[in-house]
């Protein structure tokens, strides 16, 4: 194949891509630094070069600072708790069992919900009055009160998404019901890919399933782990159509996450110099949140 | 022989099926819930018991749904989600799959570097250049457009990087005997690469249309017509008007819903291949 003129086939093919990865990644990437430099209101007639006056603001702004808590807070929630029941409902896919089709079919649908279902449907279960998780909570609080009232208090109703306290881990459990099945299909791939005659030496020696997963597979699965967890923290870390949709941020900020607070300042007030410098704070933070990951769980190998 | 310590295997076996099932009927529950409150009438909506088989089943949910037109264009949100999403399928398909092919077979200058960059951004949050890419689209005055709700979602990286490392495993062996046979590049990427790479094609399909149809952040800032809205945010907004008719805003939420719930379970078995074709390995 010498006989063709590779560049000029080259940019043919290549043409396309190009045009819309300079328009839409690359040029945004520098744009929004530039715009970060500026104050940029977006109903003015032009910006004002600033330097790193936003930078400086978004770093002394208590808002920011909240909601950069309450993101680490989801953040903190989601990422293990999705993470481990990921893994462990792949592990028990991996068993082949009868009917792992359609437990495969099952864990996975929720993945397949847009973020806007999943609030709308979500506000209604956790509706203190109609929703369904305080009705089957309150059977059962009220069957163990009538069994011990000494121990178990009859009220065991639960303000979910109206409570500052409640709020966030609310957020995170629909997180975790909507997410799980998206890594668990990639721990499944890894899982398939541990060579089945090193499970069936360890075996032989007399392992027991759990040591057999703790000595064999678990170290051959760290590139997965590894990847599976560097996803789910830049994606929690972006958190925002869950509060967007159902509390706006409330109750008292308990649940302003920084893309939000990223939103209300960009398409709000129309600070877009502002929110933009707000962006890629939060992208220097997942930066080092992913180095530390690599470095953590590479160099153990 | 007979016995092979079948006994512990099938105590286990048991357990780990009833702890599975559990675990599907919970995660099932909130879908289940919502297509069987689709179903129901407004007076067992709210019933004291809660009802998980609708009785009656009536329809009139989704009549009442698509013929509040005037109000809620939810006919035109459906067909703009079933526009923007195919539009952004074929055209990743077609953007992706050329890109791939050069990076994959052409031998050119730059050609590693390049690829490297577009992997590299891979790696960047996409929420945080939504402004900048928000005043770009709007620059080119696509505000409000169709333009706008598909041609930003082109420019990802993943169809590219997903599409390269399958073509690298199609071997060459089968393009020297057309290049023989006299096809150029061209031909041989429409008559041999693509055909081959129908598995890894249609994965990328199904990711693409089911991430498009979801897609909420982009559209919400992108657009502010109604007529424009594609059903996320539409519904979004229903249910801003419809708080507590639960009947009614159920069966919003599952129309949006169930033209993915279907195309799963007829790819399903791309679906997890292509995940396991993405090549996560370290």
């Amino acid at each position: 194949m010498k006989i063709w003129n590779r560049n000029k086939y080259a940019a043919l093919f290549l043409l396309p891509y190009t045009v819309l990865f300079l328009t839409f990644v690359v040029s945004p990437i520098i744009y929004g630094f530039v715009i970060s430099l500026h104050k940029w209101y977006i109903l003015a007639p032009h910006p004002t070069y600033v330097g790193i006056a936003n930078y400086a603001a978004v770093l002394k702004d208590d808002l920011f600072r909240i909601a950069f808590m309450r993101t680490a807070f989801f953040v903190i929630m989601v990422v293990p708790a999705g993470n481990a029941l990921s893994l462990l409902l792949a592990v028990g896919l991996n068993q082949d069992y009868k009917g792992t089709t359609f437990y495969k079919v099952a864990y996975y649908l929720p993945v397949l919900t847009s973020v806007s279902v999943v609030a709308i449907l979500w506000r209604w279960l956790y509706s203190t009055e109609f929703g369904l998780l305080n009705y089957y909570l309150t059977k059962i609080g009220f069957a163990l009160h009538t069994m011990a009232p000494a121990i178990f208090s009859g009220n065991w109703t639960v303000n979910w998404l109206s409570s500052t306290k409640t709020a966030m881990p609310s957020i995170a459990l629909l997180s975790v019901w909507w997410g799980a099945g998206g890594n668990m299909l990639i721990y499944l791939a890894g899982l398939k890919n541990v060579p089945k005659e090193l499970l069936e030496a360890a075996e032989i020696d007399g392992c027991t399933p759990f040591q057999r997963f703790w000595a064999v597979t678990w170290p051959l699965l760290k590139p997965t782990t590894l990847f599976c967890l560097v996803m789910s923290v830049i994606g929690s870390f972006q958190v925002f159509g869950q509060t967007y949709i159902l509390t706006g941020g409330g109750p008292y900020y308990s649940t302003l996450t920084v893309i939000l607070y990223m939103f209300q300042q960009g398409f709000s007030q129309y600070q877009m110099g502002y929110a933009s410098a707000v962006g890629y704070v939060l992208f220097a933070a997942v930066l080092v949140f992913t180095i530390l990951q690599f470095k953590m769980l590479s160099v153990k190998k | 022989m007979g016995k092979q310590k079948r006994k512990p295997i099938s105590v286990r076996h048991a357990i780990a099926q009833i702890v599975m099932t559990l675990a599907a009927i919970i995660m099932l529950s909130p879908t289940a819930w919502m297509i069987s409150t689709s179903l129901k009438q407004e007076s067992t909506v709210l019933s004291a018991v809660p009802q998980w088989l609708p009785d009656p089943v009536t329809f009139e949910n989704y009549t009442k749904l698509f013929t509040q037109a005037q109000d809620f264009p939810v006919f035109r949100w459906l067909a703009n989600s079933m526009f923007v999403s195919m539009s952004v399928t074929l055209l990743v398909l077609f953007v992706a799959s050329s890109a791939a092919y050069a990076f994959s077979r052409l031998e050119f200058k730059g050609r590693d570097t390049m690829f490297m960059c577009v992997v590299a951004t891979m790696i960047i949050p996409s929420q945080i250049t939504l402004i900048p890419v928000f005043l770009i689209v709007q620059k080119l005055g696509w505000f409000n457009s169709y333009y706008g709700l598909i041609v930003p979602g082109l420019a990802g990286g993943f169809g590219v990087f997903l599409l390269r490392q399958f073509f690298l495993s199609i071997p060459v062996e089968l393009e020297e005997a057309a290049f023989m046979d006299g096809a150029g590049p061209i031909g041989i990427y429409w008559r041999i690469i693509l055909p081959l790479a129908k598995p890894a094609l249609a994965a990328l399909a199904i990711f693409t249309f089911i991430g498009s149809w979801n897609d909420f952040a982009w559209p919400l800032i992108i657009t502010n017509d109604m007529n424009l809205r594609t059903l996320p945010i539409g519904i979004m907004i229903f249910q801003g008007r419809y708080t507590t008719e639960y009947g009614i805003t159920m069966t919003a939420a599952a129309v949006c819903t169930l033209p993915i719930i279907i195309a799963f379970l007829i790819f399903q078995k791309r679906i997890t291949e292509g995940i396991a074709m993405t090549g996560i390995k370290g």
